[in-house]
């Protein structure tokens, strides 16, 4: 009976791919930088991997709903911040930028409050963010990454080094006598 | 080995990923070199410096509830579309009804047919409310709410927020109304619910406004859909929904 598989269904989802919300929040969260997109982008993620649950074949679960949150975040951004969807050939501009807001003066000044370090995260692209975020707070392997955000490890080990090489000039860079 | 070999590997040795050869060998130029090892220092730090700062974000109480409604929801939407039965989800509104029904005015018989979907509208509102499961997708963002129904449903609702006049859109849900999935907007309107269910146009709908059971329910209709709003607010708000939705539908 379609209604008992139905149930079924459900009940395994809840128990496989459920317990990674916090996960699928957090990169949502991340990515969207807001509470209330992020719980909407979540929400969504979690309908579509229902949906497509009879594809899961076991496996890991959490990079399987990852990639599902990971995608659905940036068609949401697409649909509703077209503006943030920044790609990696701006990257040398915004550079800069992050540089400029990391000037030595205020890197000594900053470098007790540490809730700074968090804004300049969230003033990474996107795909130099996504990568940080996950290998360092989600602390995924490589080859989850990889995985999650659909690229050659070659090129997760590359971001993972640009992002963590901007964090490093914004943020700490010359402050290595302390 | 050298400093330009090992530079581009620190990222991977520090994240384990290196193979144990590789990354004894690394170790040991390291541990020697006074160029590299304050690098990988560097990088060390600015990782704990990472972790100790970083927010973390946990999926808040009530997005783990409104998922796991979302999903019961799905998973019986999707079992009365496989043509299960859909008896089931009937007999739990008849059940529903009986229930709220016999507290009140039971006015039912033999009223034309357009008054019983009048009556299924007010009984899946009052379900929207008992049930703690106003949404299947909360958002009061226009963009957001309009095309989770693509593909759900037969009609597409448009998309339109309110919140400027007074009644806010709090997000959209799929309803059964006739066996069929139809969509509803919820707005809300001080503390009262509005849930407008959008279904193709009828020939003789219901007249304009309806009250039963404390439940005010009116209709209009512009161009192939049917619109049937369905509220405690007062009637005044009532209109003055009405007026604010057409002006903003563009009829």
């Amino acid at each position: 009976m379609a209604w008992l598989s139905e149930r079924r269904k459900r009940t395994r989802f809840e128990a496989v791919i459920l317990p990674h919300l916090d996960a699928a929040y957090a990169l949502a969260r991340w990515l969207s930088r807001n509470d209330a997109d992020a719980a909407d982008v979540a929400q969504e993620a979690c309908l579509r991997a229902f949906r497509y649950f009879d594809t899961y074949r076991g496996g890991d679960a959490k990079s399987w709903l990852l990639r599902i949150v990971r995608r659905t975040c940036y068609s949401w951004l697409e649909r509703n911040r077209p503006a943030e969807i920044v790609s990696l050939e701006s990257w040398p501009e915004i550079r800069q930028e992050l540089e400029a807001s990391g000037d030595t003066e205020t890197k000594l000044q900053n470098r007790s409050d540490l809730r700074r370090l968090d804004s300049l995260i969230e003033a990474l692209p996107a795909p130099l963010r996504e990568v940080i975020v996950m290998r360092e707070l989600l602390e995924l392997d490589y080859r989850t990454i990889a995985e999650v955000a659909n690229l050659p490890i070659g090129t997760v080990m590359s971001r993972l080094h640009r992002a963590r090489s901007a964090l490093r000039q914004a943020w700490d860079d010359k402050d290595i006598d302390q | 080995m050298k400093c330009d070999e090992a530079r581009p590997l620190l990222d991977a040795y520090l994240d384990d990923e290196l193979p144990a050869a590789g990354r004894a060998a690394l170790h040991d130029h390291i541990e020697g070199c006074v160029e590299c090892g304050p690098e990988a220092g560097a990088l060390e730090r600015l990782r704990n410096d990472i972790r100790r700062s970083a927010p973390v974000y946990r999926a808040p109480g009530f997005l783990r509830s409104q998922i796991r409604s979302t999903l019961r929801r799905e998973a019986r939407g999707a079992s009365a579309m496989a043509r299960a039965p859909s008896w089931l989800a009937y007999a739990a509104s008849i059940l529903l009804a009986v229930a709220v029904g016999s507290g009140g005015t039971w006015l039912m018989t033999g009223e034309r047919q357009e008054s019983s979907i009048g009556d299924e509208l007010i009984d899946n509102h009052l379900r929207s409310l008992l049930a703690d499961h106003l949404t299947d997708v909360a958002s009061s963002d226009k963009h957001t709410v309009k095309p989770w129904f693509a593909g759900r449903t037969d009609v597409a609702p448009p998309g339109v927020d309110l919140a400027a006049q007074g009644f806010p859109l709090v997000g959209g849900r799929l309803d059964l109304i006739q066996g069929k999935p139809v969509p509803a907007l919820v707005y809300r309107a001080g503390k009262h619910v509005i849930n407008l269910f959008v279904l193709p146009a009828q020939p003789n709908a219901l007249g304009e406004t309806a009250s039963r059971r404390g439940y005010t329910l009116r209709h209009w209709s512009k161009g192939d859909l049917g619109y049937w709003a369905v509220s405690d607010a007062s009637p005044d708000e009532f209109s003055k929904f009405e007026r604010a939705f057409r002006a903003a539908a563009g009829g």
